[in-house]
């Protein structure tokens, strides 16, 4: 809880030290929901081991829903808001739930999400009379003028990143934690000691694309634009699953600094153009073989080593070289 | 000495099984490992096979160290295992099983085959079956057939009457011990205990990751403690 | 109608040269090789580096497959090492991830160094009537290379001790270890064969119409489609299912259009996988 609230001090300073570059307080804000959605992402896989690589179809879910439902029906975007992110808890729970009930792996669950992806980006680009395929919509305007200007945007997104924080603080702090726990260290083991493994994942699942969908639907207010490329796969799932490898897996502020050291990257990789894809598979690459724990891990053990006390084991997953 | 395991300790992840266990065959002999479920015994002949890495010890072959090496190296050494799964092909067909058996010993493989087609007519009259369409017992001796097919020195068979009919059971001991004539060393581990005690010259008796007694099977079969143990249930 | 069931087939063939490699890749190294397009693109560069370099065409798509054979094999002894010390669905994961990174690694390096690459193959007769039906040259040819190489590729399997070990290993690797068998030299050369029916398909690409270096990423979602529909175990209901998908995708694209074409197959996948994920048509053949 006191990290949390360090955390949200310094990030609600940024806009002042940002000054009047809007330039840099919108890479504030997107880096905001970036660290939003990843802490989502920490929960579904990080935790309980479900590989959704749909990330960017459950935020687009609910940005579309949100948008469509704002122009076409005229409802208050505070109302498509929520049911955008409703809609995308929905259909996280439902991946989840199946997937449960199936017995899928973890590999059979990820082509199935991942075909989930492409479905969504055919679906908004064949739908084209509701969706306006490729040119997407215009967002502004449409009755969130709080987004739409710099400034109050930002803290807008903070508080959801804070929302999500204290969710997932308030998750692990409670039973749910604990079966958390359990479920991925071994799931068999787990589901024998009576947790009930189905109800854990779904909620996780629930959870964290309720997170994902909301902060994908009020990124499609603050864009001005919602189109396929807004919410695409290489934009959305792949940093956000280099940002939660290079922060620490199941730790609670490794999501915020991971997403954070890869706004940091893309800055720096933005005058190549082109090339930012190929970082991204080196960083993937690099961050799967080498350091698989991530910055806040390496940190604590770095801290703890400095005030010399005795450093936790390192939690490796490796599986044991005996049984061959 | 042909097969000595010395002080091997070997075990899954952090669960150790067997604790200093020690024992030898001599070429031709044939050995049985009795002892109650749960005691070892297929611990014990995973850690000698490679398919499980000792975690202490050592397993001397020909006087070669078998520790670390990887189960098909094991194997290409003439020490074969037939596991309790038997790990047949199912879709393929019994010749193609038996065929992939003496991948390591090509050149003898038409030989061998003529041998284990002799050795078990059954399997010469299924030939083009199916593996998983087999019976138990058919399958049981496929999987022994296979690991004969090398022309191994040592054969290892883990708890081979398991899920046979009696008469089943009766027809593969009087095949192993038709092998044990020929020369063949084999390693036996039972529950059943008679059949294993009848079978083999020497025993030794596994419980709880360790070696208790060992002896003379025929002086084993005699023993109170056995009887009352093992003979009983069996 | 016919013309439009020809170019299912064609397409259709493309896509199991693919998707067997994935399918031999996942039985043999238990792996799932998401960079498995970028072999067949990878190939079909190379082939037209060596035309550049004055090479014949047949030469340089005999060239252009083999550099997709050693990029394989490149692959499998340096990026997957890591995978290799894991079992299971550790490896599963870690070769998921790893592969996918050296997608976009490739992806991007070819998109930055050759943007404007295109690969097309002419023929010196473009079309040909057989039973009253006109035809692609360019299509037939690509379509019995294709068939040659599956047919190579089951009379290897089938006939030959190696190939019986790969089909052992595939089906119960502990089985084939206590034969003897060396599941990694046997996963090597799988891998190499996989990559080069990879690099078949990105020149058959340049031939029946045209190869671009962003196609990778396409390749292996589609290759990835066929090989689950098949059964990630099953070589033949992999062959069985490009082709029907092949063919579905053709008919849909045509009456519905490509987007919900594209949609129909996704389903076709998804409904594998929760109904029947061993392979919609793993068993039939």
């Amino acid at each position: 809880m006191k990290s949390i609230s360090i955390l949200a001090l310094v990030l609600a300073l940024v806009p002042a030290v940002a000054g009047d570059s809007a330039y840099y307080l919108r890479l504030a804000t997107l880096a905001l929901i970036y660290m939003a959605w990843t802490v989502a992402f920490n929960l579904i896989f990080g935790h309980t081991k479900q590989l959704f690589l749909c990330l960017n179809a459950l935020a687009g879910t609910a940005g579309y829903v949100a948008v469509v439902l704002a122009k076409d029906a005229g409802l208050s975007p505070w109302l498509t808001v929520p049911i955008g992110a409703a809609a995308a808890a929905g259909l996280g729970a439902l991946f989840s739930y199946v997937s449960v009930r199936r017995g899928l792996g973890v590999i059979f669950l990820g082509i199935v999400t991942l075909a989930f992806s492409l479905i969504f980006h055919n679906l908004v680009l064949g739908l084209r009379q509701y969706t306006n395929g490729e040119t997407g919509l215009v967002t502004r305007g449409l009755g969130l003028p709080l987004l739409e200007q710099p400034v109050p945007a930002y803290y807008v997104f903070l508080g959801v990143l804070l929302a999500a924080l204290l969710t997932y603080h308030l998750l692990m702090r409670s039973k749910s934690g604990m079966a958390f726990r359990a479920l991925s260290d071994d799931e068999l083991t787990a589901q024998l000691s009576g947790i009930d493994v189905t109800r854990y994942k779904v909620l996780a699942a629930a959870v964290a694309s309720a997170i994902l969908g909301l902060a994908g639907a009020l990124y499609a207010f603050y864009n001005g634009i919602v189109s396929p490329s807004v919410f695409s796969f290489v934009g959305i799932d792949i940093p956000v699953l280099i940002a939660l490898l290079l922060g620490g897996m199941r730790t609670r502020l490794g999501p915020v600094l991971g997403a954070a050291a890869f706004t940091l990257i893309e800055e720096m990789v933005r005058p190549w153009g082109q090339l930012n894809v190929l970082v991204y598979g080196v960083l993937l690459i690099v961050l799967f073989t080498a350091c698989r724990e991530g910055l806040v891990p390496l940190a604590t053990r770095a801290a703890a080593a400095f005030r010399g006390r005795r450093a936790p084991a390192a939690g490796s997953r490796r599986v044991q070289e005996a049984e061959r | 000495m042909l097969l000595r395991v010395e002080s091997l300790h070997a075990g899954y992840g952090a669960t150790p099984v067997l604790r200093e266990v020690s024992l030898e065959a001599r070429a031709g002999e044939a050995i049985a490992v009795i002892g109650p479920n749960g005691a070892g015994k297929t611990t014990l002949l995973k850690s000698i096979a490679g398919m499980l890495r000792a975690t202490r010890g050592r397993v001397h072959y020909e006087d070669r160290s078998l520790v670390g090496l990887r189960a098909f190296q094991v194997a290409r050494l003439g020490l074969v295992y037939v596991p309790a799964e038997r790990e047949l092909f199912p879709t393929m067909t019994v010749l193609e099983n038996l065929e992939l058996g003496a991948y390591t010993r090509i050149a003898t493989a038409r030989k061998n085959l003529e041998y284990v087609l002799a050795l078990f007519p059954r399997l010469a009259e299924r030939a083009r079956q199916l593996a998983g369409t087999l019976s138990g017992g058919e399958q049981q001796m496929l999987a022994i057939g296979r690991a004969l097919m090398s022309g191994p020195k040592v054969l290892m068979l883990d708890e081979p009457s398991t899920g046979l009919a009696p008469k089943a059971v009766a027809e593969l001991y009087r095949n192993l011990s038709r092998l044990k004539r020929a020369g063949l060393t084999i390693v036996v581990t039972e529950q059943q205990v008679p059949l294993a005690l009848s079978l083999t010259d020497r025993a030794y008796v596994l419980e709880q990751g360790t070696i208790r007694l060992s002896g003379r099977s025929a002086e084993l079969l005699g023993d109170p403690g056995i009887k009352r143990a093992y003979l009983g249930v069996a | 109608m016919t013309a439009i069931l020809f170019d299912g087939v064609v397409q259709g063939l493309q896509l199991s040269l693919l998707a067997v490699g994935i399918t031999l890749i996942y039985g043999l190294g238990g792996v799932l090789n998401l960079a498995h397009g970028q072999f067949a693109v990878v190939g079909g560069v190379a082939a037209a580096l060596f035309l550049q370099f004055g090479l014949d065409p047949i030469s340089s798509g005999f060239g252009g497959i083999l550099s997709a054979g050693i990029l394989g094999l490149v692959v499998d002894r340096t990026l997957l090492l890591p995978a290799y010390r894991y079992r299971g669905e550790e490896r599963l994961l870690l070769g998921l991830i790893l592969t996918l990174g050296f997608s976009f690694l490739v992806d991007g390096y070819l998109n930055w160094q050759v943007p404007e690459f295109s690969l097309s193959f002419r023929l010196p007769v473009p079309m040909v009537e057989i039973g009253g039906i006109p035809m692609r040259t360019a299509s037939l040819a690509a379509s019995a290379i294709a068939l040659a190489v599956f047919a190579g590729l089951f009379a290897f399997l089938k006939l030959t001790l190696t190939g019986k070990s790969i089909r052992s290993i595939i089906e119960n690797e502990a089985g084939a270890e206590l034969c003897g068998i060396d599941p990694s030299r046997t996963r090597t050369l799988i891998i190499f064969l996989a990559a080069m029916m990879a690099g078949v398909a990105g020149v058959t690409q340049g031939l029946s119409s045209s190869l671009g270096t962003e196609m990778g990423p396409e390749f292996t979602i589609l290759g990835l489609l066929v090989a689950v529909v098949g059964g990630v175990r099953s070589i033949n209901g992999t062959l069985a299912a490009g082709i029907l998908l092949g063919v579905v995708n053709a008919f849909a694209s045509h009456y519905v259009g490509a987007y919900v074409a594209y949609i129909i197959l996704l389903s076709f996948a998804m409904a594998t996988i929760l109904v029947r994920p061993t392979g919609l048509l793993a068993r039939f053949t």
